[in-house]
């Protein structure tokens, strides 16, 4: 039987923009490899679990939890956390928004708020972009926020989806 | 007017870029990290535990047990890994270290522990009979008794009896409770997201038996807490800290999601029985409130539930009690608006009620019993906006428009519900220092050893310190959560903004003199020779009529090392008025007839609290009080099985919590109010409010939708069917 714990896996994975090769435990998952091995903790861990959304990233183009993928079945895949969504030191419009209408408190689920929202605003879901405030709050309610950021969040997101 | 422009956030720009370092992503060289071997059982003595297997394991450091752990002294209601007795399903009973966190999770698995089960104590009912009177509820008297309420009540006109249950809720901030503990000889460094970094210091000096200044605690940034990140913490923070002083290197303790459950407090299930006797025109005679709620085999704690009951309304016949019952369950401790937060489910539910049973509309029926002071302290209010907040309210909401009859309001093929609720919670306000320090090169830093649980700490610490001194928002930093910094008021009870204001506002204030003394008394300064009251300073210059100089270039001249004040402001002990933050909710909610779905379609609050600082950071502060209010009402329950005597739901996607699905529109509104008696610059606490009768505003407007009326939360689509 495979140590699952110790058997290492050489996987490469391209995070924002940045090729990494590694050889990882086979039972690493995407979320620790980030936090732990890489040091992007800007990704969070709030239940390991696939219940909280805090772990949010975009594996080429889709939102995903990092904590539900295996980090040895990410081979070639493009990821982006939030530390690839700042441009040059700039904010990205829909940081800025979130700032503008005070879409978060403790910060804690923000980070997978913008991913989950940004890929929200690549699936282009509705036909002509997305629609309605209660669409948005429908497919952004695998983002848990315990502070309840929720209407900020979903009008900063709105903002962003109008420019 | 601070009140005029809202600065955004100040540390925003960190959480939304993912910089904000939280303290589960710190590190040190060589640190370990533990996981908890649980028991499975709600009660039992440990008979062995064996280790060798874990141990065996490659990067498996160490496993500590009741055997092998250094002895500390009872340092909080629960002391880890010093007896073989447990007490509840969840409860540690031994820490493994490993290289790796993996690693020390799957050696945590192997540890064998051999148990004797014991006789539990599964549910509150299984032990009604032996309820007892605990030593205080909150900061509160246990009992309270004015009048003569069972005579009044017998007398009265129109009587009201009903039980009205709460159940056991969990805090869960989305970040998992952590600490890197890091011994340097015997100076301790404790990194956690902590709401009262002083507190967890001392306690921790108490249990390794250090000096208080061997001890930093450092907590800058926290992802939640809503009462978990402070006392209920402790006894798995001391277990971190135990760890690391044992084997000589750092030490990583982070919760799993499951253990956030069962280790850092809950809010305490009630069962309450309110009897109202009432005048027909409304006015009250007799109020009963008689609260039973659960607490641990080994800790004790009883929220103020029936503390809205001896205040809210004018009534001079009014009993409550408070009673606790033993349950081998995790200790209770305060969760977002403690005690107020059910207590005011059942009280506005009742008047609800009454409000149906003599057809008078439930704005006038509380307006009637308006308490012009404080009938329980027998002191003045210090301010109440109470009836302002009804009028407001209601105005917003279009109360006006609403059908006395329920079941008359629809939305197509929906029933709609009006609903709506009175809200208090107490101002309270402790001890607090700060100090206020300028630089030559203009900037200004405002150190206060509070923290920042997403309240907006960050933020009005460093508005406080621009308007008083007379600097630009963005010249202000902040330094808080380090006890390396002047004492600061910890974080709950609402309480840390009216805390640390006048100690703010004074330090700024006497830097401020300073700097102006020091002005008219040099004479290379424009202001040379002034009288200090002509001497203003607005946006980093000194003004005097025609005569103006930056501060930079005065510091350089007078103090090029920097000016820095402190000040301490504490509380009266003895206060001659009653100080509460008052509001009113309204609630619409829409009900499917036939799946017996209920939302929440729009909320009002109206809050009377005292001077606001930050309105933009006010508002999402009432906002994310009302959420917790709808999680109350419709959602949120912890749900222990009564056989095995463990928590059924202890995850994310079985404990239900809002949701942005579950959002209704939101209206806030923040009246005007002077609070020129509680010396904290104005400021009333904000943070519980928005919880307080939530749940029965929404209880209220399922009851108008329905004609159902639920009394026992949360309410759920089969008690509407
Ligand atoms: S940490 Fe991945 S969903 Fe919660
Ligand atoms: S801002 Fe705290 S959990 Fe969302």
């Amino acid at each position: 039987m495979v140590d699952v714990f110790q058997h290492q896996l050489d996987v490469v994975l391209e995070i924002n923009g940045t090729r990494h090769r590694l050889s990882v435990a086979a039972s690493a998952t995407l979320l620790d490899v980030l936090r732990e091995r890489l040091d992007l903790c800007g990704t969070k861990k709030g239940c390991d679990l696939g219940t909280c959304g805090a772990c949010t990233v975009l594996v080429d183009g889709r939102r995903a939890n990092a904590c539900l993928m295996l980090a040895a079945m990410q081979d070639g895949r493009r990821i982006v956390t939030i530390e690839g969504v700042t441009q040059d030191g700039a904010l990205h419009p829909l940081q800025q928004a979130f700032i503008e209408h005070d879409a978060l408190q403790c910060g804690y689920c923000t980070p997978g708020q913008i991913m989950s929202a940004l890929g929200l605003l690549a699936e282009g879901r509705t036909g002509k972009g997305i629609g309605s405030d209660a669409e948005i709050a429908e497919q952004m309610s695998g983002n848990l926020c315990r502070c309840g950021a929720y209407p900020n969040i979903v009008a900063a997101i709105a903002e962003a989806a109008r420019s | 007017m601070i009140e005029d422009r809202a600065p955004t956030r100040y540390e925003a720009a960190q959480k939304v870029t993912g910089a904000a370092r939280y303290q589960g992503e710190v590190r040190a060289a060589g640190m370990l990290h533990a996981a908890l071997v649980t028991a499975p059982m709600p009660s039992a003595r440990v008979l062995g535990i064996d280790t060798a297997r874990a141990r065996a394991l490659a990067g498996c450091v160490e496993v500590l047990t009741h055997e092998n752990a250094l002895r500390i002294p009872p340092a909080a209601f629960l002391t880890l890994l010093q007896e073989p007795v447990v007490h509840f399903a969840g409860q540690p009973v031994a820490l493994v270290l490993a290289e790796t966190p993996e690693t020390a999770r799957a050696a945590a698995a192997l540890v064998e522990v051999r148990y004797a089960p014991m006789p539990a104590v599964t549910a509150l009912e299984q032990a009604r009979d032996e309820a007892y009177a605990p030593r205080t509820a909150g900061l509160t008297a246990t009992d309270s008794r004015r009048g003569e309420p069972e005579a009044a009540l017998a007398a009265a006109a129109v009587r009201l009896d009903h039980c009205y249950t709460t159940p056991t809720h969990n805090h869960l901030a989305i970040e998992p409770q952590v600490v890197l503990a890091d011994w340097n000889g015997s100076d301790l460094l404790v990194q956690t997201p902590s709401q009262a970094v002083f507190a967890h210091r001392a306690g921790l000096a108490r249990c390794f038996g250090l000096d208080i200044e061997r001890v930093r605690v450092i907590s800058p940034y926290l992802g939640g807490g809503f009462g978990s990140k402070g006392g209920a913490w402790f006894p798995c923070l001391v277990l971190g800290c135990l760890a690391a002083k044992q084997l000589g290197r750092p030490v990583r303790l982070e919760l799993l999601r499951a253990q956030m459950f069962t280790l850092v407090g809950r809010r305490q299930e009630t069962v309450q029985q309110l009897k109202i006797g009432a005048a027909r025109d409304g006015r009250l005679a007799a109020l009963l409130h008689d609260t039973v709620a659960q607490t641990s085999t080994y800790g004790e704690y009883a929220d103020p539930v029936a503390t809205p009951t001896r205040m809210m309304y004018a009534c001079p016949n009014v009993a409550t009690t408070h009673r606790l019952v033993r349950v081998n369950a995790p200790q209770p401790n305060p969760a977002r608006a403690p005690g107020e937060g059910p207590g005011s489910f059942a009280l506005e539910s009742a008047i609800d009620e009454l409000a149906y049973k003599l057809d008078l509309d439930p704005i006038e029926l509380r307006r009637r019993n308006f308490a012009d002071h404080d009938q329980h302290a027998g002191l003045p209010w210090s301010s109440n906006g109470l009836l302002e907040c009804y009028r407001a309210g209601a105005e917003a909401f279009g109360w006006a428009r609403r059908p006395s009859k329920p079941g008359t309001l629809s939305d197509g093929r929906h029933a709609l519900g009006w609903g709506m609720a009175g809200a208090c919670y107490p101002a309270y306000r402790i001890a607090s220092q700060a100090a206020v320090r300028i630089n030559l090169d203009g900037r200004v830093e405002v150190r206060c050893g509070t923290q920042d649980m997403g309240s907006g700490t960050y933020t009005v610490l460093a508005q406080l310190a621009a308007e008083a001194l007379g600097v630009p928002y963005a010249a202000v930093d902040v330094a808080l959560g380090d006890t390396l910094l002047p004492e600061g008021p910890y974080s709950g009870g609402s309480m840390a903004t009216a805390s640390f204001t006048p100690a703010v506002e004074d330090a700024a204030r006497r830097l401020r003199r300073d700097l102006i003394a020091r002005a008219v008394a040099d004479p290379r300064s424009p202001m040379h020779g002034r009288q200090p009251d002509q001497v203003s300073i607005a946006d980093g210059v000194m003004r005097a009529g025609n005569r103006s100089e930056p501060l930079i270039e005065l510091l350089a001249r007078v103090a090029p090392q920097g000016i820095e004040a402190a000040a301490n402001a504490a509380p009266n002990t003895k206060p001659a008025h009653s100080y509460y933050g008052f509001g009113a909710v309204f609630a619409e909610v829409r009900v499917d007839p036939d799946l017996g779905e209920i939302r929440v379609t729009r909320l009002t609050g109206a809050y009377a609290t005292g001077r606001i600082l930050n309105p933009l950071l006010a508002r999402s502060q009432f906002v994310g009080g009302l959420i917790w209010g709808i999680g109350m009402a419709l959602h949120e329950k912890t749900v222990m099985d009564k056989n095995l005597g463990r928590i059924v739901n202890d995850n994310l996607a079985d404990y239900l919590i809002p949701v942005h699905a579950d959002m209704p529109r939101f209206d806030i509104h923040m009246l005007t109010e002077d609070e020129p008696h509680l010396g904290s610059g104005g400021v009333k606490g904000i943070g519980m409010l928005g919880t307080c009768g939530t749940a029965a505003a929404i209880a209220n407007a399922v009851f108008h939708a329905t004609g159902r009326r639920i009394r026992d939360l949360p309410i759920r689509l089969e008690q509407l069917l």
